[in-house]
Parts: C-alpha cells; structure tokens; sequence
C-alpha cells in the first residue's frame, strides 16, 4: 500500500513513517503543510492519504478541508484524519461526502501501531473507521432523537457502535466474546429496526450505519 | 420712506426714546435685572399709542387715504411689538431691541405724514433711518450684537448714508407747504447729485453687507446655514426693493405712488416675522438669567434639571456643552467621562475656562454665532463653578469607572490570549510527545518474549494512553480546539453533543465571524451553565440558543429543573456575569422555585 502523510510535527511525523514502513506500508512522501499535502497527493497518487486535521498555515481545521480538496480533485481517495480531538460535525462533514473509504481517528490510536495500521488498510479498501469517541458521542445523540434506536436492547447498541466504527463481523465477534453468526443476526436485526436497506457489502454496510447516526 | 402728505399732532415719543435707550444699554450688557418684563409692557403699550395716535393725526389732517395710514403705523407697532417678543423670551439676545429701534424709526419716519410741522420735520430727518435699522439687524443676526470692526463700520456708514447725507433732500425739495417744511432753497440739482451719491454709497455698502452675510454663511454649520440663507436673502431683497420700486419697477410696470408705496411697506412688514422667528429657531422656551441660575443652584437635588440644561437656557443657546477638567489626566472629558476636547477656532463653536478658587474646573462650549460676547458666558460660568465642580468629580468617578472596565476587558482578553497560547502550546508540543512515547513503546512491545516485561510494556502503554486523555481533557477545558478551529457555534453543538442529559441546540443568524472576546466569552457562558444545570437542577431536559440581534450576540440556556439559581448563590453564576459585564453585555437570571431556569446573556459583538 502506497500513501502520503501530512503532519506538522516533526518528531511525530518520523515515528509515523517508522511506525508504516516497519508494518509494510510505503511512504511515498511527507508534507508539513495543507497546500504541500495537496501538491503531493496530486503528484504521487497515493492509495491512501493520512493527514493531521490541525496544520499551517492557519492551524485550525486545514488538514481536513486539504484532505476534502484531494478528493474533490481527485475523487474516492481514500483519507484517514486524525486529531487529538474529535468531533462529531467533523465526522458529519466527511461522511456527507458520496465515496466511500474515509477513516477518522484520534491520534492517539496510533500508538496501538497494529489496530492502526489494520484500519488503515480497510480504509485503503474503501471501508469506514470512526474512532470509538466520536461513535459514542453520534450514538447518545441520536438515541436522544430517534425513537428507533432507543429500542435497541442492550447488545444490538454495542453491535450498532462497533459497526458504526468500521469492524467486521469478525471483529465485532471477537470483542463481544460471541460468534459471528449471532454478530449477523444482529446486525440484520438493528438494520430492520433502522430502516436501512440491507446489503452483502461489509464497507457498504457500516457507511450506511455511520451516515444514518451523522443524520 | 417717501412722505405720503403732511399733518400735525402731539410728542411723547421724545420722552420715552432715553428710557428705553438706557433699558437697552443695561440688557446689552450682561444680563437684565428684575422688573424688566414690567418696562417692556410699558414699552409695547408706548409704540402701540404712538402708532395708534399718529393714524389718528393723520387721518384728522387727511394726509392720505385712511387704509394707507393705518398701514403705515401698523408695521411701525408690528416690528415693536415683534422686537419685544424677542426681547422678552431672549433677553441677553440683542435682535428684539434692534426690531424695536426698526419699529421706533419706522414710526418717526410716519411723523411724515402728521400735521405739526416740528413732527413732519423729524419724520424728514428719519425718513431713511428704517433702512439702516434693517442693514443692522442683517449684519447683527442671530446675536444682536456686531462682530469685529468691519461690521461696526458698515452699520455706521449705512446710518451716515441714510440720516447724514440725506439733509440735501429736504432743504434743497422744490416741495412747499408742510412737506417743504425745512426747505432753504429749491436746488434741484443739488437734489439730484445728492441722490446720486446716496445711491453709490448706498450700492457700495450693501455689496459689502452681502459678501460679509455671504462668507458668514460659508462658516455656518449646514443647520445654521438653511435658516441664515433665508434670512440673509430676504432681508437684501427688502433693501434693494425699497429703492428699485421706486426708481426701476416703478416706473417699468407703470406703478402709482401707492403701490410703490404699498409693496415697500409689505417688503418690509415680513422682516420682524422672519427675525424673530429665526431668532426663536428650534427653542421657543423663556430664556432665563443668571439670578435665576443661582436659585436653580439652591433647589433640593431631585427637584433640579441638569446643570447644562439649566444653562442652555440661561445662555438661550442649546448646543452649550459642559467640559470637565481632570487634572491628574491633564485633559478634559464630558459629563459621561468620555474624552473631549474644546472646540477648534473654525468650527463655528467657542469655549470659555471656568476656574473656581484659581484652579481650572472645567469649561462651558456654546455655540459662537449664537452668542458673540464670551464675558456672558464667562459670567454664568462664575455663576455654576462650584456646581460645576461637583459635577466635575462625578465625571472624574465616571472616568476612572470606564477606564477600570477597559483594563478588566484587558484583563480578561490576555488571560484568553494565555489560554489560547497554552492549549496551541500543550497541543504541539507535551501531547504530541505521549503519542510519539506510546508508538515507540508500540513498536518494542512484539521483541521480548517475556510474559512479565510483556505485561509490563502493556501497562506503560495503558498509563500513556491514560496520560494522553487526561492531557486531552485538561487542553480542552483551557480553551476547546474546537472554539479555536471552527469557532464558538461550532463549539456549542460539539460542546451539546457531549451532554449526559438531553440538550437542544438552536442557532439562528450566525452569518460572519464574531471577535475572539465574545466567541471566549460565550463559550464560557454556555458551558458553565450547562455544568450548572447539569450540577444543581436536577432537570430532564436542556435547551441552549445562540442568536444575533442587530449587533449583539443573545445566549439563551434553559431547563426544566428545580429553579431556584441565584447571581451570587455559589453556583457558578457570579463568574457568568463578570464574564458578560466585562463585555458590556447584561445578564438575566430567572429562576423561581419549581419552575426551572432561564439564563439570558446579552453581548455587543459587532466586529
């Protein structure tokens, strides 16, 4: 896998290529600033761009809106942003947009490099990760709105948050310590009782979970 | 004014003319003193007898047709009684006297047209006199006083143009009997040189009356301007009419002596109108005089209008001004403590120092065309020093009052600016390094075989992890990233999103960027309400609302709880309002027992 990373920090910005390369992902390049990352983006193609939200030159939200600008340009690149906040109208904003393969992570999940760079792939293939915090943060509001999933037992909530965080059934079975066809019927269940139209897709399945609790 | 025939009849204008002479003297001055309404009436009863008595004369001696008579006499009272309107509303304003020497002038020239020869004689010698009233009356307006040398010269030379070289008229007139009553000898082309010279004398100082009138005029202030403009006109056009009727449309339009005559008194009957009007402009209430403003000085507190209104009145000037001294500031400041300085040369307005006990307490501005004469400005100002000097320590306490909020808003605008600082600079730099801990620690962790040195790796990642939010919690209480990446309506939904009890957000009107001040403040306000709700309510159900209001930023935060909040009550409410104060905005708590809370927060945030 081929991607670019933009982040400011210099010391971090090393332990990120580090950290890619030692798991066998290839850095085509570094940016340290929103309309370096772009001009990189456009000249190596990556298959994936990893970009900091806050970078120079104005230091707020930069990262993000150079990451949207590179799939406007160039569109269905895969993005993972990360922040060392997240938002929930951040995660709003990128997955309002149509393609698939966005990844939204706090930047301290980098630190488990494994879990980081597995999210990494999936988003690369066109799956959805959102960090824990900000499903949390989706779900509460959206119980609080939506009658439908305040009638969610117990355990379809944490399936429904797993799966709105971009795992798979077999992860989602692993962490709840059940098997994976109970992890199926589940997720049937929660998509009957959503109103989302059901689909064999695994990307395709959680993104529609995800768009559904941004409403 | 030409003669309309000849008559006879009594005096009384003789005895009457040196009171009212010296009356104006003492008005002039300074300032009146009492009784002096009393010695208008008998001057207004006095021009109405001697109209009424020289139309009576005339009609007896048939000096012409009754209607023209009484015409006649009738602007001569009109501009008496006119005068002493003026003079009796405006007493320190000199345009009333001037309006009675207008209609006392007018009047001996009427004598014209009476039968005793001694009066026909005197209403010879002031037959021209009205038109040098009314020059003056020009060149003096608004303030009845002259300015400068230029004007004395020009009122001077228009009383010497129209009494001193007009003697030729009547003792060189081919006119006999009671018209020729003065006549040495029948010279009539003495008659005519005279005219002549008259006439470019005459010419001459009226074109320099318009170019004085005109460049005062540049001077007015556009309001001063209109009114002036209007004045200054008419009161030309009556000039130069009185002549041209007779010499130049007279005979054009083939008019007889009576129209001639009748169009000239018109003319001249709307001058007193006009004056006294302009000279009432906007303000119609009573002038009052200095001793008055001393016994306003003694009225209880409550009782008392302002000290400048007091004054404005006094000086019958509404634009006065009161400036404040402050010593220790080295410069002046206005009854609300804002700075000011005294008014600059050309600008139409002048200033005089009012000092009390040798030191300088503050200073009146007024508005120099209205009032020329600064000693009577000067003088109310010894009246007022002491008052004004109470006055002066209240706008010193208003000053140092507004120049404490100015240094709390500083105050409060770099602790923001520190907690913006400290949250960029724990964000770059302490919380970026525990991240970089954590992957190094990441990336030893597969080497080591050891169950103990695995489960000791473990742990050091969970405590950097723990680390890293507690880090993440702290920056975020400083100053939320979100309020300084996307703003304070950003910051309040993430800040909603994140409550443990339901909240509804509502924003309305949020098109452009507010200040820093207000976006900090108003985050401040919003989460500290929430975490008082949240805290002491007990409620179920949240609301917050942001709007923009012409100008102001409106925060409202309510719930459905027990109710009960008070400013001051420990309940995190004191803070909220020092924070809304400090930006000049204002606080509404209301709270009452059962029935939940309301927060109202108001802050100016035009940027």
């Amino acid at each position: 896998m081929r991607v670019v990373i933009g982040e400011d920090e210099a010391l971090l910005r090393e332990g990120l290529v580090h950290l890619l390369e030692k798991a066998g992902i290839e850095v085509l390049g570094v940016a340290e600033d929103a309309p370096g990352l772009i001009e990189l983006a456009r000249a190596r193609e990556p298959e994936l761009v990893i970009t900091d939200i806050r970078m120079p030159p104005g230091h707020t939200d930069d990262g993000l809106r150079a990451a949207l600008e590179i799939r406007a340009q160039r569109p269905s690149t895969p993005i993972v942003i990360l922040s060392q906040y997240v938002h929930r109208s951040y995660a709003v904003e990128l997955l309002a947009d149509d393609s698939a393969g966005v990844g939204y992570l706090l930047k301290q999940r980098v630190a488990n490099g494994e879990v980081f760079c597995r999210d990494l792939r999936r988003v690369a293939h066109g799956g959805t990760v959102l960090d824990p915090e900000v499903v949390t943060v989706m779900l509460a509001r959206a119980r609080r709105d939506r009658d439908a999933i305040e009638q969610l037992t117990p355990r379809q909530a944490e399936v429904l948050a797993l799966l709105a965080e971009g795992r798979s059934n077999a992860a989602i079975a692993r962490r709840l310590v059940i098997s994976e066809k109970a992890v199926v019927q589940h997720v049937s269940r929660i998509y009957d009782q959503l109103g989302l139209a059901p689909s064999e897709d695994d990307h395709r399945r959680v993104l529609a979970v995800a768009r559904y609790l941004a409403r | 004014m030409p003669p309309l025939a000849q008559s006879v009849k009594r005096d009384t204008i003789a005895q009457k003319m040196p009171a009212i002479a010296r009356r104006r003297r003492v008005t002039g001055g300074a300032f009146g003193t009492h009784g002096f309404p009393l010695a208008l009436w008998q001057l207004a009863v006095a021009i109405t007898v001697l109209g009424a008595v020289e139309f009576a004369d005339g009609l007896q001696a048939q000096t012409g047709p009754w209607w023209v008579l009484l015409l006649f006499a009738a602007v001569g009272v009109e501009y008496g009684l006119a005068g002493i309107l003026a003079w009796s509303r405006r007493p320190s304003n000199g345009i009333g006297a001037l309006l009675c020497l207008g209609g006392l002038t007018l009047l001996g020239a009427d004598l014209q047209n009476t039968g005793p020869p001694a009066l026909v004689a005197a209403g010879l010698i002031l037959g021209q006199a009205p038109i040098a009233v009314i020059l003056h009356i020009l060149l003096a307006f608004p303030s009845g006083r002259l300015r400068g040398r230029r004007d004395r010269a020009l009122v001077l030379a228009g009383y010497l143009v129209t009494i001193a070289i007009e003697p030729p008229q009547y003792l060189f007139t081919h006119v006999s009997g009671p018209g020729g009553v003065l006549q040495v000898a029948n010279q009539p082309d003495l008659i005519e040189i005279d005219r002549w010279i008259q006439r470019g004398l005459g010419a001459m100082i009226i074109v320099a009356t318009a170019f004085v009138l005109a460049s005062r005029l540049r001077r007015a202030t556009p309001l001063q301007r209109r009114v002036l403009a209007l004045l200054y006109s008419y009161g030309i056009a009556a000039i130069l009419f009185l002549e041209l009727a007779v010499n130049v449309l007279g005979p054009l339009f083939d008019w007889g002596p009576i129209t001639v005559f009748v169009l000239q008194i018109s003319a001249l009957a709307g001058i007193p109108v006009a004056f006294v009007l302009g000279v009432f402009r906007g303000d119609f209430a009573r002038t009052a005089e200095i001793d008055e403003l001393g016994t306003w000085l003694g009225a209880r507190d409550g009782a008392r209008p302002a000290l400048r209104e007091a004054l404005a009145q006094t000086l019958g000037d509404d634009s006065v001004e009161l400036l404040f001294w402050l010593p220790e500031r080295d410069r002046y400041v206005d009854a609300g403590g804002q700075a000011a300085e005294l008014p600059e040369g050309r600008s139409g307005r002048a200033a005089v120092e009012i000092e009390l006990g040798g030191s300088l307490v503050g200073a009146i501005a007024y508005d120099a065309v209205l009032i020329v004469e600064p000693e009577l400005v000067r003088a109310a100002g010894r009246v007022i020093a002491l008052a004004l000097e109470r006055e002066r320590l209240t706008a010193e306490l208003l000053a140092s009052h507004d120049a404490l909020l100015e240094s709390r808003a500083r105050i409060v605008e770099a602790t923001d600016r520190e907690r913006r600082r400290i949250a960029r600079d724990l964000h770059d730099g302490l919380q970026a390094q525990l991240v970089l801990l954590a992957v190094k620690v990441g990336q030893i962790a597969p080497v080591p075989a050891d169950a103990e040195v695995r489960a000791g790796l473990a742990e050091l990642r969970a405590g950097l992890e723990g680390a890293s939010d507690e880090l993440r919690r702290l920056v975020q209480g400083v100053m939320p990233a979100l309020l300084i990446e996307r703003g304070l309506f950003a910051a309040a939904e993430d800040l909603v999103d994140r409550m443990p009890v339901p909240t509804r957000l509502h924003l309305t009107n949020l098109d452009g960027a507010l200040p820093q001040s207000v976006e900090s403040a108003g985050f401040f306000v919003i989460a500290e309400a929430l975490t008082n709700a949240v805290k002491h309510s007990r409620a179920n159900e949240l609301a917050v609302s942001l709007e923009r209001v012409d100008g102001r930023l409106m925060i409202e935060v309510r719930d459905d709880g027990v109710g009960g909040a008070r400013v001051g009550g420990g309940t995190g409410l004191r803070g909220i309002a020092d924070r809304v104060d400090v930006l000049g905005g204002r606080l509404l708590v209301e709270s009452p027992p059962g029935e939940g809370t309301r927060l109202h927060a108001e802050v100016p945030c035009a940027s």
